[in-house]
């Protein structure tokens, strides 16, 4: 995003709107300071300019700068992937699809949420300890488009400094891989310079429980007491 | 939206927080699912206590003027539909009447795992499959208050920015705004009808009755 200084009048009726803060008061006007902008276009949309001094330069939709909007605003589809929002129908569709089945647990760490935006370096250190594991990388997800090579986590080169507000890196273990595979990631999370917010998908046990909350607790993960939950009333519904 | 899992709060405080989304699958179901979705959309806007609605490719929720005929008219080959309540009654309500209309598209709930299973038995629903939220992790350091929290992971997508909650919890503190007209602004950046306009305000309305108390920083 950008303002046009001939433009801007000064009122900062923008500013607040701006998910990363990055829209920022000057001695005359405002301006984005573009290395930190997503490009989500919330400030656009906020509709609070009166001057229509903000617009998307044609900069912001040239690659590798438009991955910033792919992942930032939910308008703007990732190519290839059919699918709005954060471009990944992850567990929603699980009782039709079947991507997670019993014996497996998925995956979900979303990068940069709630509220602080990454770089796609961040995303480029856990995959390579997760290339080290016998994890399956989900493959329908946008992260896995911009995988260099998943033998060793690598990145495309030019889309690491890019700055997004969200990011979700999907991934399967098989149930035996829990306790390895938290125990990997809990130090390469800890030393990363933004927030990841943590998701594991699982099938409810045929009583109903959730047996995978006791294995978190004990890995120091516990689980929050709200969760997505998929009513199993899609059909043809997947039982395995 | 995978981010409805990680809606911030206590047990107490997510009492009045439920969400709700119909889900086509681009492999399975989403071919043909226009009718289904308006009879799903048609049920949702039968409840009173339907708070906000909506879905990213509408552009906007119903909280920022969506309108419903217009939006219905939008669902075919859609990926689904979202929308937002207040109180898990409404939840088994709705739960109830999409058993008896049997439409075959992914019914997904976020809530209060507890609560929602429950509903669940009582229903004779089989729950599938649990998205549990694990929490925050890295750099915590970085996060606004758990207050703040609460108000912007409202937002499946992440496009209620904290300065603007912070700016508008003021203006609530001052009595420049009602806890209701601030929500309503806070719902504007979210396109996908799943910022809870209700929990928002009573959110404000506590910050502003504990400032009023003066216990509020």
């Amino acid at each position: 995003m950008r303002i046009d200084p001939e433009e801007c009048g000064g009122c900062l009726e923008c500013i607040d709107f701006c998910p990363m803060g990055c829209i920022l008061e000057r001695d005359v006007g405002v301006a984005i300071d573009e290395d930190d902008c997503v490009e989500c276009g919330v400030c656009l949309r906020a509709g609070v300019c009166p001057t229509d001094a903000l617009y998307m330069p044609e900069e912001s939709m040239r690659w590798p700068r438009v991955i910033r909007a792919q992942f930032s605003d939910p308008g703007v589809q990732h190519p290839g992937m059919n699918q709005g929002g954060r471009g990944t129908e992850e567990m929603k569709t699980n009782d039709v699809t079947g991507r997670f089945r019993r014996g497996e647990y998925g995956m979900a760490l979303e990068f940069g949420r709630p509220g602080i935006g990454t770089r796609l370096t961040e995303i480029e250190k856990v995959l390579k300890v997760l290339a080290a594991m016998d994890v399956e990388l989900e493959r329908n997800n946008p992260v896995f488009l911009l995988v260099e090579d998943p033998r060793t986590g690598r990145l495309k080169p030019e889309v690491l400094q890019e700055k997004v507000l969200s990011a979700i890196l999907e991934f399967k273990i098989r149930e035996a891989q829990l306790e390895n595979v938290v125990r990997a990631l809990q130090p390469v999370l800890a030393e990363i310079d933004t927030v990841v917010s943590w998701g594991l998908a699982t099938r409810f046990a045929e009583d109903g429980t959730l047996p995978v909350r006791q294995r978190l607790e004990a890995l120091g993960v516990s689980a929050r007491p709200n969760a997505k939950i998929n009513m199993g009333m899609g059909r043809p519904i997947v039982e395995r | 939206m995978s981010h409805a899992l990680h809606r911030h709060g206590t047990v107490a405080q997510l009492q009045n927080d439920y969400t709700f989304y119909a889900r086509t699958s681009r492999y399975v179901n989403r071919e043909g699912c226009g009718p289904k979705l308006r009879k799903i959309l048609s049920i949702l806007l039968e409840e009173k206590s339907l708070v906000n609605f909506g879905s990213s490719h509408s552009g906007k929720s119903y909280e920022a003027g969506l309108n419903p005929e217009e939006y219905a008219t939008t669902l075919d080959k859609a990926y689904g539909v979202a929308a937002c309540f207040s109180d898990k009654e409404t939840i088994r309500s709705i739960l109830a009447k999409l058993k008896e209309a049997d439409t075959g598209i992914s019914i997904v709930i976020s809530g209060l795992i507890d609560e929602v299973v429950k509903i669940a038995k009582d229903l004779g629903l089989k729950p599938h499959t649990a998205f549990l939220s694990l929490g925050v992790h890295g750099k915590k350091a970085l996060l606004p208050e758990d207050r703040v929290l609460q108000v912007t992971t409202m937002c499946g997508h992440g496009q209620v920015a904290t300065r603007l909650t912070k700016a508008v919890m003021d203006r609530v503190k001052e009595g420049k705004m009602t806890p209701e007209a601030g929500a309503h602004l806070l719902a504007q950046p979210c396109p996908c009808g799943i910022f809870n306009t209700r929990r928002c305000a009573t959110i404000l309305e506590a910050y502003r009755e504990e400032a009023r108390a003066g216990s509020a920083s």
